[in-house]
């Protein structure tokens, strides 16, 4: 604005002395022309007369010529003053360039190429500084593309699946978990409506829940609402459990721009949790039973219902027998938290598998005995002494031999031997049984602490506790290790294998 | 008067025994079982007046036994009390579908057990009387 008002001023001044120097030579030489035209042509004047008229004229013309010659260079001027402000390009004062050109109006010539060269400069810091900003701005976009990169290469590689949608319920961004989820292509998947995305035009009920769930929320606006949602994933036939959080995404206007949702799977905590719900249920019915008994006898004692001496004797005989049911389940349950949270006592010491089986064996003799189940204890040839806690070693041993007993009917085989591998320095034990078996895909959970197996449930009680006990007991407390087979109809081999005590001993040595 | 007849259903035998001797003491005739399919076939053979079963016992629970009771012709009347030591109650619809009279929950009184066991015959008694 400046510049053109400059401009403006320079320019008027300069056209106005123009305008007094050009026209009066303009008129000057014209008039001269004309009055030696006038002159010449005119009979009545003298030859003397005629001269001047002609020499008036030849004046006259050489004032145009002038005129002419000075407008020529004039133009000249100004477009090689264009010409070196165009191809100087920066703040070069013109002005103290000898142009070629005549004096006057120099100054005037000066004065514009001032103005010029003047907001040229200034249009050159101008420029400078836009320049600088670009940059500025360049290095943060920069800065900003690579933030956001990173931020989408956090939210694709989180586990949990997030989708955000916009404000047309159209896919802003998704990451793989997401759409290995709901199976949809990710690259193909972004600005597509979200209902088509998911539901796919499938008839499952959870997808389109989901997705009423993720409108509704962008509706209402909500900043954080729940939803549990159990979906059938494409690549597996299990069906799993996702924890849904969505939230409004709100931007500067404090308007909802779109939706956040992210899911969590928690199949595994809905097992676990339905795992414990069970273990609880099943240990409250476990200790509610002996307690049945102890408080009926005990009624019955107080009401004076025997009959005889024989049983009351008898009904008091129950009472504690109850009661030591009672306390064992109670130490299987404190014994296994003892174990895993380290707290137990260990007293290791050399004992003998075969001496600590016959031990046992007694302990279970008579319920074999009912079922009519021929416990056959091998006898080894090489000593098989491990150092271990007794009474641990005595629990294992007693919880598997109990458990052949328990899941093999009657008139069935269980057989127990030990195995020593004098090149590994280790000792096996097995007992193997002729009972119901357990399904192939049930096996590698037998140990599982609460995991009972879902067809054999029925055939006899358990807590689901002792051979997570066993488990404890040899793995982490002897540094040993269980295994087991099993066909169903056939049997089961359950067994451990832990270290011989010399092996253990020169270890230490 | 004729003796009443009281099936007594649980796998745990001292729990059978115990209910039998209050019983018998108490003037009724008492028919014992373990398991759910050996109470079905006593039920159909001997006809009780009242049965007392356990909810959870393997093979068939007691659930099961009661609907496959009322699922018979000449066993789909027969007064049905319930002990349960489990720690989830079994659904009211449930309750009225299978006609269970009472749920008793363990540990429990034998003196409340038998007044249970003559509330519910003696208001079966009422019911036949006034047909």
């Amino acid at each position: 604005m400046r510049f053109a008002r400059n401009l403006h001023l320079t320019g008027s001044r300069f056209v106005n002395r123009c305008k007094m120097a050009t026209p009066v030579t303009a008129v000057l030489a014209c008039a001269l022309i004309a009055a030696g035209t006038a002159v010449c042509s005119y009979s009545g004047f003298g030859e003397y007369w005629r001269l001047f008229g002609l020499v008036c004229s030849v004046l006259g013309a050489v004032g145009v010529i002038w005129l002419g010659w000075y407008s020529l260079r004039l133009v000249e001027a100004i477009t090689s003053i264009a010409q070196k402000i165009a191809d100087s390009g920066s703040a070069e004062r013109i002005e103290n360039e000898k142009l070629n050109v005549i004096r006057y109006p120099l100054s005037i010539v000066k004065e514009l190429t001032g103005t010029i060269t003047q907001q040229l400069d200034s249009y050159s810091e101008h420029t400078a500084e836009l320049e600088k900003h670009l940059e500025d701005l360049q290095i943060h976009f920069r800065l900003s593309q690579r933030q956001k990169s990173n931020t989408e290469a956090i939210i694709y590689s989180i586990r949990d699946a997030v989708i955000v949608i916009d404000e047309s319920d159209r896919l802003s961004m998704a990451n793989n978990a997401a759409a290995r989820i709901f199976n949809f292509d990710l690259n193909n998947a972004q600005h597509k409506p979200i209902d088509e995305l998911i539901c796919n035009d499938q008839e499952d009920q959870a997808r389109r829940q989901f997705v009423d769930f993720l409108l509704q929320g962008r509706r209402s606006k909500v900043r954080g609402a729940r939803h549990e949602i159990v979906l059938n994933i494409s690549e597996s036939t299990e069906a799993k459990t996702f924890d849904c959080i969505v939230s409004c995404v709100y931007d500067h206007s404090e308007q909802v721009c779109g939706i956040v949702a992210v899911l969590h799977d928690i199949t595994r905590e809905k097992e676990l949790s339905q795992m414990k719900n069970d273990f609880v249920s099943h240990v409250s019915h476990e200790l509610k039973t002996p307690l049945a008994s102890i408080n009926a006898y005990s009624e019955m004692l107080l009401d004076d219902e025997a009959a005889d001496e024989q049983m009351r004797k008898e009904f008091c005989s129950v009472i504690q027998n109850q009661a030591k049911r009672l306390n064992r389940l109670i130490e299987d349950i404190l014994n296994i938290s003892r174990i895993e949270s380290g707290l137990i006592k260990i007293e290791k010491q050399p004992l003998s598998l075969t001496i600590l089986i016959e031990e046992q064996y007694q302990m279970i003799k008579s319920y074999a005995e009912e079922k009519n189940i021929e416990v056959i204890r091998q006898k080894p040839i090489v000593f098989d002494q491990v150092y271990a806690d007794k009474d641990m070693l005595s629990q294992v041993i007693v919880n598997l031999l109990s458990n052949a007993v328990k899941y093999t009917k009657s008139l069935g085989k269980v057989e127990v031997e030990t195995q020593v591998n004098e090149i590994e320095k280790t000792v096996r034990l097995s007992v193997t049984d002729t009972g119901v078996g357990i399904p192939e895909d049930e096996v590698a959970h037998v140990f599982d602490k609460f995991y009972r197996v879902g067809a054999n449930k029925s055939q006899a009680k358990g807590t689901g506790l002792g051979l997570n006990l066993v488990k404890q007991i040899i793995e982490k407390v002897h540094d040993g290790s269980v295994f087991v087979e099993s066909k169903v109809g056939v049997g089961s081999t359950f067994g451990f294998e832990l270290p011989l005590a010399a092996a253990v001993a020169s270890a230490a040595s | 008067m004729t003796e009443r007849k009281v099936l007594v259903v649980d796998d745990e035998i001292h729990i059978v025994h115990v209910v039998a001797i209050k019983l018998r003491n108490n003037g009724f005739k008492v028919i014992s079982a373990e398991n759910g399919a050996e109470a079905f076939q006593l039920a159909c053979q001997e006809k009780p007046d009242i049965i007392v079963t356990d909810f959870q016992m393997p093979l068939m629970t007691g659930l099961q036994l009661v609907q496959k009771l009322r699922a018979t012709e000449q066993t789909k009347d027969v007064p049905v009390i319930m002990l349960t030591a489990r720690d989830f109650a079994v659904e009211d619809e449930q309750k009225e579908n299978l006609r269970i009279s009472e749920f008793i929950s363990k540990p429990f009184s034998p003196k409340e057990l038998l007044r249970s066991i003559e509330d519910v015959l003696y208001q079966r008694q009422l019911v036949t009387e006034k047909q």
